[in-house]
C-alpha cells in the first residue's frame, strides 16, 4: 500500500494567513507531528507576495496596492515577487530526509515541479521544467516555484496560473525602467500564459485542484488523504500571522 | 557616499544592491543585497551583509570574502554567487 500523505485544500485566505499556515505546517511536519502535506489554496483578497530577499520599496507600488485592495507580504522562500490573482497555489512540505526528496536543492526543484508537470498531464498540457524555478508550456511560463529548507524540512511553494492581467500586475509592481514599462509589458504578456489561454476556457479551481492532487500522488507514489489543520497548527498559524506576516517590521525588512 | 545598482546576474538572477561607502578608504559601511535569487539559509544574507562592512571595495578581494563566508557558514546560493555579488557590489560604484 502507498504511504498516506495529507491534503489541505484550505480555499481562499488573505496573505498574510497564508503564509503564516504553511510556516505552521513545516513548523509541525519537522516535529513528526503531522504527515507529509500538500496543501492547494488560493487568495482573498488579492495579494502580492514578495520574495525574501526583495526590497518592498524597489518592487511594490504600495499606493497602487491600497487603491486595488491588494495585500502585500513578504514570503520566506527567495525568488521574486508574484502578483496572486486567478491562480492555484499548491504547498508541499516534507522532511529533507525523506526518500522521495532529493538532497540536492536544484533536483528537488525539478521533482516537485515534476508533480505539478503532472497535473497539467490531467489537464491536457504539456508543461516543462525551466530551471531554476519554473515551469513552462511552449515556451511561457505557467508555474513559478519557490523553496525553503528549514528544521531539516522542505518547504516548497507555487502557482498555477489560471488566468493573468498582465495590465494590472504592472500597475503593481515598480519596473526598474518607466520609459520601458509599455515594451516589459509586450514582453511578459508574450511570455506568460495561463490554463485559461491554453485551454480556451475558464477552468473551476477545484478542476485543477483535483489534477494536481493526482499528479502529486504520481510523482511521489503517495495517496493524498484529505485532511484539515490541527488545532495545533491553527493556533500556531495564528500567532506566526500575528507576530510576523502582518508586521510591518517583517514586510518592510528590506 | 551612497550607490545603487541592478545587475543581471549571467544565467542568473537580478540583483539590485544599496551600498554605503567611505569615498576615502574606499571601504563599505553598510551593504544591503536585494533581488529574485534564493539563499539557504535565508537569513545567511544578514551574516553576509554584515561581514562585508569594513571591507575594501575591490572586485578580487569582494569576491574572495564572499567566496570565504559563503563556504565558512555552509550557504548555498541559487542565481547568484560571488562573482556575480562582487560585480554588482562595484557597480554601486562605478
Amino acid at each position: 500500500m502507498n504511504e498516506e500523505w495529507r491534503v489541505l485544500n484550505s480555499g481562499f485566505h488573505n496573505a498574510f494567513t497564508n503564509m503564516a499556515i504553511d510556516e505552521a505546517i513545516l513548523r509541525e511536519v519537522s516535529e513528526g507531528k503531522v504527515p507529509p502535506t500538500v496543501r492547494f489554496y488560493s487568495w482573498k483578497p488579492r495579494a502580492i507576495s514578495l520574495g525574501y530577499f526583495q526590497s518592498l520599496h524597489e518592487e511594490v507600488d504600495l499606493e497602487q496596492c491600497q487603491r486595488h485592495g491588494v495585500d502585500v507580504v513578504r514570503r520566506i522562500t527567495g525568488g521574486g515577487a508574484v502578483f496572486h490573482d486567478q491562480e492555484l497555489t499548491y504547498s508541499i512540505v516534507v522532511s529533507e530526509s525523506h526518500r522521495e526528496i532529493p538532497k540536492n536543492i536544484m533536483k528537488s526543484y525539478q521533482r516537485i515541479c515534476g508533480a505539478v508537470i503532472k497535473g497539467l498531464r490531467h489537464l491536457d498540457i504539456k508543461g516543462v521544467y525551466a530551471p531554476i524555478n519554473d515551469i513552462l508550456v511552449d515556451g511561457r511560463k505557467i508555474s513559478g516555484n519557490a523553496q525553503t529548507r528549514k528544521q531539516g524540512t522542505v518547504l516548497q511553494h507555487g502557482t498555477i496560473l489560471m488566468d493573468v492581467d498582465v495590465d494590472t500586475m504592472f500597475s503593481l509592481l515598480k519596473v526598474p525602467n518607466e520609459k520601458l514599462k509599455d515594451k516589459l509589458i509586450t514582453d511578459v504578456k508574450q511570455r506568460v500564459t495561463s490554463l485559461q489561454h491554453i485551454l480556451g476556457k475558464p477552468i473551476p479551481y477545484e478542476q485543477v485542484a483535483s489534477a494536481m492532487k493526482d499528479g502529486f500522488e504520481e510523482e511521489f507514489d503517495v495517496s493524498l488523504v484529505e485532511g484539515t489543520l490541527t488545532e495545533n497548527e491553527l493556533i500556531l498559524a495564528h500567532e506566526i500571522e500575528r507576530k510576523r506576516f502582518s508586521q510591518p517590521a517583517w514586510n518592510q525588512k528590506k | 557616499m551612497k550607490g545603487k545598482s541592478v545587475y543581471k546576474i549571467p544565467n542568473g538572477k537580478l540583483l539590485k544592491i544599496f551600498l554605503d561607502y567611505d569615498q576615502q578608504t574606499k571601504c563599505i559601511n553598510t551593504v544591503q543585497i536585494t533581488g529574485d535569487f534564493f539563499m539557504h539559509p535565508e537569513e545567511a544574507i544578514e551574516l553576509l551583509e554584515q561581514e562585508l562592512q569594513q571591507v575594501v571595495l575591490n572586485e578580487t578581494i569582494l569576491r574572495e570574502t564572499i567566496e570565504s563566508i559563503i563556504t565558512k557558514h555552509h550557504v548555498q546560493c541559487i542565481g547568484l554567487d560571488a562573482e556575480g555579488l562582487s560585480r554588482g557590489i562595484m557597480m554601486c560604484v562605478l
